[in-house]
């Protein structure tokens, strides 16, 4: 058994809205070579387990690994896939090195967007008989969430574009982003509209990429790096698949997956304990919620925390400070990402976009549509 | 009580919506494709540590996890290793088209490589007439025909 879990070494592909000079295995080699030649780990002699994060029906392949196991090292030997957000994978990989079976375990979330389409891939996410019908996909029920949160709360037009004008800023200092700028309100209250409330510029843009990382219990972890981040703490909710069975105005599985990685991680404030946060903000008024979920505020006070500024990269509690899944990350990708950001703020490594003394992070993956499922993850230096 | 009752109606909703795709084909297979379609030719991709010829061509050798260089031509003709004759009509996802059974498919290992490529067989689907081990010649689709893709080989020859 090991005591901890850490986090030795991430990296991410550049991100845009179609890598067509790649094929997925070309786009993943590119992080697993990065992450391999950093640490000096081998796939044959360290590397004892791989779990890769896509999805079938993005990637038009029945169990979408089989076509990238001989890069993540999955050649007769195991390979787990999950088809769920990238933070599930760091989630079930600490498990899988906590469980004192696997020393060394290589994680990769690959998607490309551009292959296929948005609306029909998400379509398929929904109940065929009762829901699909109507087309709705991931961007039409974000929409009915968003009418039913602000109606709910009271949340003004403004205080959910602000989301978009500070993630698509702080993008701006994120190299591997492909969307970003300096917007007002009005700017992205003018934008195309796609499903009233939300704008184009309020919806995490089609993306291709990938990020690898690599998890190592605590022995190993020591001899890999001087500068390990630690997995402090994990946990994971699903709510209901059927929309009317949950209540869109909350967000109750990411209150217990929150409220599970903040009890194994020992955190008792979020607001005063955790210094960085990367959320998935599909859209811009989950933000919002997941301030809500994650406990920075009270449920319903959202927009008074964005018009208070404290998220903002200068505030006291920044989310967000890669301009989160607005900037452009793929679906799939998208916790894996976060985790990887989290991981470069915790040593340092984040250059224009680095906060300040960042010494515990948290990381909020979710997937299915209104955020199904949710996955936290506390992360921590020594 | 899980018996079904004759006049118990039960109901079933069709979908038929298509996923469409169009996928990236990346580098080595670009280079494959392209060296199919204008000159011929078929590649395969050698591993710098085990040496084996890989088809198709890939960036790493699955089992020594190193990344692929170098490339080899292959010949056109090459050994049949296994086959089957298809009594069902199985669609072409290209064409979106059924190929008309009985047919057969074959797994054929051209000259100076390791693994085989599946292909049509142009030879009639005739247990008794296709054995393991008889010799194809790949047959290219004429060069105006040719779009870059696998169907850019025709089918498999026998060589008499």
């Amino acid at each position: 058994m090991t005591d901890r879990v850490a986090i030795v070494a991430a990296a991410k592909t550049g991100f845009s809205p179609s890598r067509s000079d790649a094929n997925y295995s070309e786009l993943a080699y590119e992080v697993i070579e990065k992450v391999l030649t950093e640490t000096g780990l081998t796939i044959g002699d360290d590397i004892d387990n791989s779990i890769s994060c896509s999805h079938d029906i993005w990637d038009g392949q029945t169990i979408s690994n089989i076509g990238i196991t001989d890069v993540i090292g999955g050649h007769l030997r195991n390979e787990e896939k999950m088809a769920m957000d990238g933070s599930t994978a760091v989630y079930y990989g600490t498990i899988a090195i906590l469980s004192g079976e696997y020393n060394l375990t290589l994680l990769l979330a690959h998607t490309k967007m551009s292959q296929t389409n948005r609306n029909i891939v998400n379509n398929d996410a929904f109940e065929p008989i009762f829901s699909r019908k109507l087309g709705l996909d991931y961007t039409s029920a974000g929409a009915l969430q968003a009418t039913r949160y602000m109606h709910v709360h009271g949340i003004q037009r403004d205080q959910v574009a602000k989301v978009a004008v500070k993630n698509l800023g702080n993008a701006s200092r994120n190299e591997t982003a492909h969307n970003f700028g300096f917007y007002s309100v009005e700017d992205i209250i003018e934008s195309p509209v796609l499903a009233t409330p939300i704008t184009q510029k309020e919806m995490a843009p089609d993306t291709d990429g990938a990020v690898a990382m690599i998890l190592a219990s605590e022995k190993a972890a020591k001899k890999i790096t001087k500068n390990p981040v630690w997995v402090n703490g994990i946990g994971s909710s699903y709510d209901a698949h059927y929309l009317g069975d949950r209540d869109l105005a909350m967000s109750r599985a990411l209150e217990q997956a929150a409220g599970r990685a903040y009890a194994m991680a020992g955190i008792k404030n979020p607001v005063k304990d955790v210094d960085v946060f990367e959320v998935g903000e599909e859209f811009a008024h989950q933000e919002l919620m997941w301030y809500e979920g994650l406990g920075l505020c009270e449920a319903g006070k959202g927009g008074e925390l964005i018009d208070s500024g404290r998220t903002l990269f200068e505030g006291d509690i920044p989310v967000n400070p890669s301009g989160g899944l607005l900037g452009g990350v793929p679906a799939n990708v998208a916790g894996l990402h976060s985790v990887a950001e989290a991981f470069l703020q915790l040593r340092g490594e984040a250059g224009r976009r680095q906060v300040k003394d960042a010494g515990v992070a948290v990381v909020q993956g979710q997937s299915g549509h209104c955020g199904q499922h949710h996955c936290v993850v506390v992360l921590g230096r020594d | 009580m899980s018996e079904q009752t004759v006049d118990q109606e039960y109901i079933h909703v069709p979908i038929l919506v298509d996923v469409p795709y169009r996928f990236d084909a990346g580098k080595y297979m670009t280079r494959f494709l392209v060296e199919l379609r204008d000159n011929e030719k078929i590649y395969g991709i050698k591993c710098p540590s085990c040496k084996r010829v890989m088809i198709p061509p890939r960036i790493v050798c699955a089992r020594c996890h190193v990344k692929c260089d170098e490339w080899v031509e292959l010949s056109n003709e090459g050994t049949l290793e296994a086959f089957t004759i298809m009594y069902f009509p199985m669609t072409d996802p290209t064409t979106g088209k059924p190929h008309d059974p009985p047919f057969s498919y074959g797994s054929v290992k051209l000259d100076g490589c390791d693994a085989p490529i599946d292909h049509m067989l142009n030879i009639e689907p005739d247990m008794s007439k296709i054995k393991v081990g008889m010799r194809f010649r790949v047959k290219f689709r004429p060069r105006e025909e040719r779009r870059g893709d696998l169907a850019d080989i025709e089918y498999f020859d026998p060589i008499e």
